[in-house]
């Protein structure tokens, strides 16, 4: 058997502990699918496979036990998903054409939940569109709310829903539930005063708990969608660490516009040794410096008077090295 | 007379009498018709309305006894003599003394509650001839707790008074034990035909209405006020009703039969 | 008189409306809904009729224009009160059968029981109320039960029937207007509905220990007494009366009401700290005896109107038609046990 690991590896497909045998990886961005996809993997698992199906950290699903030489048919068999679901691919039947840069995963956002402040599945598609195929170990997360379950701060680009909570004093009526939930639930950016709810804009994080609280719709969403961007969040050896506020109030363009610019400053800096190719950015923002990281990232990104950025950053985290 | 019944007008404090330090009667400027246990809102603007029970009624003034509590009856306490406050009332059914005239007659009257009977407790002490004999049962919490203390000598002279707080050492000029305690060796000529009123706490009007009718009192002859959360005084704003009465329109004086079904 | 109205005749007799009233009906707020990406439909001023939602509950009622959420009732400085001016101009307000029928229920309160409030009434005298015919109820509505289905107290009536307007119209002096703007002038008859999917089954009796009964008991846990049942509700008329004041120096202000409800912690809070009902369970019982049996009591109908918004809006799934349907049965057993 004469077999390319490094190819199959772009081709998302996975050398095993299993002489021979490979695993391949579904992508879903957006964590969210069809279900007429299903029996589509339920027929590689089977047929291919062992018969079972892992559902992967990342929403993905990863089919193990396929023989390597059966990796073309499967690549065939995954071509519907591949164009049903749109992931940019070049090659027709080709299968996956790179597996660097990780599904964009994302919690189930507001199709479902009540919190979320935006519908994150199609947020993190217009990503997955923007930015794949690449090669560059990128790890892109969306959750809906500052409750931020889908984890977003382990990653290194951290999407986080936020809406301006907007008041209109003549719909209060002063039963306090706002504050109540604010102080309750969140970070206690509300305070009645003359009877009325007063935020502290500084305090408020957009998580639209005040939104939800209140009875009556003195408290309603902004138009505008707004979100947090967290950066450089990590695990792994060296020194894992959560990913840090970046920009508060940001829109969803000068989001899409940092991440490519940051594929730019990583194909500049990263350390051609690396091993596989893979290393993780913020170890790269370490060695150039923020200043150095944030001159490329902010190329050509017009935010909104309302965005607050952090500069510089500073990153804490477990140091093992 | 300003058609905009939430105006409140402006009234003169005349006088003010203390009678424990959280327990103050303001003798205020009024000339109209007003029936005791009826009410005015006393407005101060900035900190809101509290509904107070006339406690006393004379040529040209209205007395409101008031019981510092809250955070507009706080404010209320740092007015004086020859100061003004905003009234809005008088409000509510007040008590009618000729329901009660003709026969024996007990008041049963706890903490501030002998306020809005005072009235009638002094038309009778005043007018022996419209009764066939009265009694008063006033209870407090302590000695520091009693009111109206002035009064309560005269209305000795004039009718049966059984004074007592909650807790005290024996003393002469007053009993200790719960006003409930009283009742049941009350001695009447007629419990049949003997009316009663009971002004007080909540826990304190039931267990007193509940020791007259075992005393043989009959239900038709109790009347009760009742105190409720009252806010706009009009019928309006319904922090006050209970069933398909409003305290504030329909009360807060209601004789037992109607009053007993007016449970919260 | 009736009349039917293309679009453009609608628009030409619109114009002319609203120079004398502000037209309010229920209209679409995008994005202003409670969750991200949903809409809110609800009364607003609207400047055509193409923008009134003919096909969807208004969430909230019509209440607020009679009985605005904050009103401010007077100004004051330390000694001097001032009271407050009154909007100038007429309002027009589109609602549903149903919602007419709680403006009598409005009235009741606020001009026949006890005093006469000003206030209401003097935006009362500045209404007139159009009809929104009814053809089909929704989910929850109940109005047939109430008997709140039809109506023949307003002043005109509004039918939207593919892309024609069918209007009637009692106020004279709008005739030879609509008339003139009219595609044709033919009898028109606002539609109404028939029948409901929901149904209530009204008590007849209330014994006074109904109080105890464990129908009660359930929603001292399911209920988290927000008040959204009262705030969307069209016969809701409590208030709480505050004073602000203007803040610095404090000594100006005004004294607004506001409205209340009986399902929020306050309410029933007395001076030093007494406070009835604590229980949820117990302003539930509150709430629905007042608008299925006190009210009825003391004014001779009941006082809900059947319109199910409390149903809608509960985040709790509570259903207030449920619990009326569980009265017959909860009065039967609270009897027996006597």
């Amino acid at each position: 058997m004469d077999i390319n690991t490094k190819k199959l590896k772009k081709n998302a497909f996975r050398v095993t502990k299993v002489r021979n045998k490979t695993a391949s990886r579904i992508r879903v961005p957006g964590g969210h699918l069809e279900a007429k996809y299903l029996p589509v993997l339920q027929h590689i698992a089977e047929a291919y496979g062992d018969g079972t199906l892992h559902i992967t950290n990342r929403q993905g699903f990863e089919i193990p036990g396929i023989d390597f030489e059966k990796m073309v048919e499967v690549n065939a068999l995954l071509e519907s998903i591949i164009t049903g679901m749109d992931i940019n691919r070049e090659e027709e039947n080709g299968g996956y054409p790179a597996a660097g840069t990780r599904n964009i995963s994302a919690c189930v956002g507001n199709r479902v939940c009540p919190y979320a402040c935006y519908d994150t599945t199609a947020f993190a598609q217009r990503i997955e569109k923007a930015v794949f195929p690449n090669d560059l170990h990128f790890k892109i997360a969306l959750t809906g709310c500052s409750n931020d379950c889908a984890k977003v701060r382990m990653h290194d680009f951290g999407i986080i829903g936020m809406t301006e909570p907007q008041f209109e004093p003549d719909r209060c009526v002063t039963c306090g539930a706002c504050v109540k939930a604010c102080t309750k639930k969140s970070t206690g950016a509300l305070t009645m005063v003359n009877f009325r709810p007063q935020r502290d804009a500084q305090k408020c994080i957009g998580c639209g708990e005040c939104v939800l609280a209140c009875p009556n719709m003195a408290w309603t969403r902004s138009k505008e969608k707004y979100y947090r961007l967290t950066l450089l969040g990590r695990s792994g050896k060296k020194n894992p660490r959560l990913g840090e506020n970046f920009v508060k109030w940001i829109d969803a363009d000068s989001i899409v516009q940092i991440i490519l610019n940051t594929y730019e400053y990583v194909e500049k800096y990263i350390d051609p040794e690396a091993p596989g190719g893979k290393e993780h950015i913020g170890y790269i923002v370490d060695r150039t410096g923020f200043e150095e990281f944030y001159k490329w990232a902010m190329k050509g990104v017009h935010l909104s008077e309302k965005a607050e950025i952090t500069s510089p950053m500073y990153w804490s985290g477990i140091r093992y090295k | 007379m300003n058609e905009n019944v939430y105006v409140p007008f402006l009234s003169k404090i005349q006088k003010v009498i203390r009678h424990t330090s959280i327990e103050y009667t303001f003798r205020m400027e009024y000339h109209g018709n007003v029936k005791p246990g009826q009410f005015f809102e006393v407005s101060m603007p900035k900190y809101g309305e509290a509904p107070i029970s006339v406690s006393g009624i004379g040529e040209g003034y209205v007395d409101l006894t008031i019981r510092r509590v809250g955070k507009v009856t706080h404010e209320i306490f740092e007015k004086y003599e020859g100061n003004s406050l905003f009234l809005r009332g008088p409000y509510g059914n007040g008590f009618e003394v000729s329901d009660y005239a003709g026969g024996e007659l007990v008041i049963v009257a706890g903490g501030t509650g002998v306020s809005p009977v005072r009235g009638v407790i002094s038309h009778f002490g005043n007018h022996p001839e419209e009764h066939d004999g009265m009694t008063l049962i006033a209870g407090f919490k302590s000695d520091d707790d009693i009111l109206f203390s002035m009064d309560f000598e005269t209305w000795k002279k004039q009718m049966n008074v059984i004074l007592t707080v909650d807790k005290g050492e024996p003393s002469p000029d007053r009993q200790v034990g719960l006003v409930t305690s009283f009742i049941p060796q009350l001695e009447l000529k007629d419990v049949a035909s003997a009316k009663a009123i009971v002004v007080g706490p909540p826990a304190m009007m039931r267990f007193s209405t509940a020791a007259l009718l075992e005393r043989g009192f009959r239900e038709e002859n109790i009347w009760i006020s009742q105190e409720r959360k009252m806010c706009c005084g009009l019928g309006k704003c319904g922090h006050c009703r209970i069933n398909d009465k409003y305290v504030c329109l329909d009360g807060p004086v209601f004789p037992y039969t109607v009053g007993k079904n007016l449970l919260d | 008189m009736g009349y039917c109205f293309t679009e453009d005749g609608m628009m030409s007799v619109w114009s002319e409306l609203e120079k004398r009233y502000d037209i309010y009906a229920p209209k679409r707020f995008a994005g202003k809904g409670r969750f991200s990406d949903t809409d809110c439909v609800r009364y607003g001023q609207v400047h055509s009729a193409t923008e009134i939602v003919f096909d969807k509950k208004a969430e909230y009622s019509a209440k607020e224009f009679l009985l605005p959420n904050a009103e401010t009732l007077f100004y004051f400085t330390e000694d001097q009160i001032l009271e407050s001016a009154c909007k100038e101009k007429e309002m027009l307000v589109f609602l549903r059968s149903c919602d007419l029928h709680a403006i009598k229920r409005l009235d009741a309160v606020y001009l026949e029981q006890g005093f006469i409030d000003s206030y209401y009434k003097r935006l009362r005298d500045k209404v007139k109320f159009v009809l929104m015919g009814c053809p089909k109820a929704f989910d929850t509505c109940f109005c047939v039960d109430m008997g709140t289905n039809k109506s023949t107290d307003y002043d005109m009536s509004i039918d939207k029937v593919n892309d024609k307007y069918y209007m009637d119209c009692k106020i004279e002096e709008w005739t030879e207007l609509f008339a003139q703007s009219a595609e044709r002038v033919q009898d028109v008859q606002p539609a109404y509905v028939t029948e409901t999917k929901t149904h209530v089954n009204l008590p007849v009796q209330m014994p006074n220990t109904m109080l105890q009964s464990d129908l009660w008991r359930e929603y001292d846990g399911r209920c988290i007494a927000c008040g959204r049942c009262n705030f969307v509700c069209p016969t809701c008329t409590c208030f709480t009366m505050q004073d602000m004041y203007y803040t610095e120096n404090g000594k100006a202000g005004e004294r607004r009401r506001v409205w209340a409800s009986c399902m929020v912690d306050g309410y029933a809070d007395v001076a030093g700290g007494g406070t009835y009902r604590k229980k949820h369970g117990e302003r539930m019982r509150y709430k629905v005896l007042h608008k299925v049996w006190d009210f009825q009591k003391k004014h001779g109908y009941p006082m809900c109107v059947g319109c199910g918004r409390c149903d809608d809006i509960c985040p709790e799934y509570i259903s207030f038609s449920h619990c009326v349907n569980g009265l017959k049965k909860a009065c039967k057993e609270v009897m027996e046990n006597e």
